[in-house]
């Protein structure tokens, strides 16, 4: 009795149009009806997860305007209410469902900029690794070694690569940007590298050797194979000047040999 | 007063929440707190909002807790839902427990989720034998779970289920007694109830068994005004009104000193306003008890 409650009141704050549902005959009425009753936890319903929706995304908020992204968010929450208590995943699913909307229209790049939001939420709270990166150990191994050597990336570490210049986009709709910059959408892609050194996250946009570097390292590949595909990205890639900043960036925080 | 760091670091011990009332700890007032520490008794923190694995999240909430004695308080456990408990919600409960050693871990009277969808909300239940005997069962798993005893709050509600056969207050009381938790009562979550349902709140608190009290909440709420008609809706977005800070003399006359907590959510204030809020709820509990 009480499950099957629950879920028809579910549905009920869930539905396009409530007024059918069964859970409204056992909401007593008075000064407010039961279906106005059921509208005040249907509005804070849809209220919560669009706010959830907005500090997850204020960048395509901003691109795509408050009232389209409400109605955004609405169409997005039929399509996949929150299934957790932790508010955190209600975006997970967004940059997909964007990219079923625009993928083949003008606003292509949206879905895109959507992952790079996510790929920061995701940063921000991944765990940490206070592992200090062992460069002059590295240093001495054989140059053989290589194919077995496989660097270790820090938890919080996320690569978003995109046809649009997703980092460029970013950027300029930081809260404290200069408002007049001009981005040319077809002036070729951006690799967004999401890193987090101490508690700070941030999103810088790499070259293509460098986001192929990164790529391979993240699917656990040997170094020789991450450094030949990233030379076949770009010939002029250039790994030991590449080395010392990532470090520093909390790229890496160790590497092993297999 | 802040409480200083008795142990060697690393090591937070569990302490015992003072009468000085706290506020809820809310990210925008993070950096204030650690440069310039309010004159608060205590700080309770929305569980979920901690549990990220690493980052500035836990970063600042161990700062915050090497300085002050910490509650922490659930709003996404679902506890009253009838699908099963969400194992990976409640391994992030026992991580958070385990690092920050919070003196009192509450979640609420409620259920938020079916079918795997939540709300994301605090939904009532149906006061009826069936639900008490599901709370009775579930609070029991939870406290089992986390290995502690949970504090159990009364919400504000905006509907009543036909389906229900004893009061709230019965309801909340009995399953204090049954499953062995403790209660947060939330006095304004009272107030507000008690304006939208007709019954008085006195009743509630006269039907609260004093020792199972651990903790009380004060809020601000709004009146939302439809027609001619108006209905109070629970928003911890403004000052406790007046008539909830009567009650709470009137709760604090009646039980006694308990740790009380100011929760402000929506166009929070500065840090400032917040650590008035909870002196005020000092004066007034000092009324009450000299009365």
């Amino acid at each position: 009795m009480l499950g099957a409650q629950q879920k028809s009141l579910i549905d009920a704050l869930l539905a396009q149009h409530p007024g059918a549902s069964t859970a409204l005959s056992d909401i007593r009425g008075g000064v407010f009806s039961p279906e106005e009753r059921l509208g005040i936890y249907r509005n804070n319903l849809r209220e919560n997860f669009l706010k959830v929706l907005e500090l997850e995304f204020p960048v395509v908020q901003r691109l795509v305007g408050a009232d389209y992204f409400r109605q955004t968010a609405r169409q997005f929450l039929q399509q996949s209410p929150s299934r957790s208590g932790d508010l955190f995943h209600c975006g997970r699913a967004f940059p997909h469902y964007l990219r079923q909307q625009f993928a083949d229209s003008d606003y292509g790049y949206l879905p895109d900029v959507a992952a790079l939001e996510w790929a920061y939420q995701e940063a921000m709270i991944a765990a940490d690794d206070p592992r200090v990166f062992d460069i002059a150990a590295l240093a001495r191994l054989e140059q053989d070694s290589y194919d077995r050597l496989r660097l270790q990336a820090h938890p919080a570490l996320r690569l978003v690569r995109s046809p649009y210049p997703i980092v460029a986009i970013w950027a300029a709709n930081q809260p404290d940007a200069p408002g007049d910059a001009t981005i040319d959408i077809g002036r070729g892609g951006d690799n967004g590298l999401v890193t987090r050194a101490l508690r700070s996250t941030q999103i810088a946009a790499i070259g293509a050797g460098a986001a192929t570097f990164l790529g391979a390292v993240l699917e656990q590949q040997p170094l020789g194979v991450a450094l030949e595909a990233a030379l076949a990205a770009d010939p002029a890639f250039d790994v030991e000047s590449a080395l010392g900043p990532w470090i520093q960036a909390r790229v890496f925080v160790g590497w092993s040999l297999a | 007063m802040p409480v200083s760091r008795e142990q060697s670091p690393g090591r937070l011990t569990t302490q015992a929440l003072p009468a000085q009332a706290g506020i809820g700890l809310r990210a925008v007032h993070h950096d204030e707190f650690l440069s310039a520490p309010p004159d608060v008794g205590w700080v309770e923190a929305h569980s979920e909002n901690y549990f990220a694995l690493g980052g500035a999240q836990p970063w600042y909430l161990e700062q915050i807790r090497n300085r002050y004695p910490l509650s922490l308080h659930g709003v996404g456990l679902s506890i009253g839902s009838t699908d099963p408990l969400d194992a990976t919600h409640l391994a992030n409960w026992r991580r958070l427990i385990s690092r920050f050693e919070p003196a009192l871990v509450s979640e609420h009277l409620c259920w938020s989720s079916a079918g795997g969808i939540f709300s994301n909300d605090l939904l009532p239940l149906p006061y009826s034998r069936e639900a008490l005997e599901h709370l009775v069962s579930r609070v029991g798993q939870v406290q089992d779970a986390l290995g502690r005893q949970l504090l159990i709050e009364n919400v504000s509600s905006y509907l009543e289920f036909k389906s229900s056969e004893m009061p709230e207050w019965d309801f909340l009381a009995q399953l204090a007694q049954r499953a062995g938790c403790g209660i947060l009562l939330d006095v304004n979550n009272i107030y507000v109830s008690a304006c939208n349902h007709g019954f008085d709140a006195r009743k509630f608190i006269d039907a609260m068994p004093a020792k199972a009290v651990g903790e009380i909440h004060l809020a601000g709420h709004s009146v939302n005004r439809i027609d001619e008609r108006q209905i109070r809706i629970d928003t911890h977005s403004t000052h406790v009104c007046d008539a909830v800070w009567d009650l709470y003399e009137y709760t604090i006359h009646k039980l006694g000193p308990v740790p009380t907590l100011i929760e402000w959510d929506l166009d929070i204030p500065a840090l400032a306003v917040l650590a008035a809020e909870a002196a005020r709820a000092d004066q007034h509990a000092r009324l009450a008890l000299a009365a």
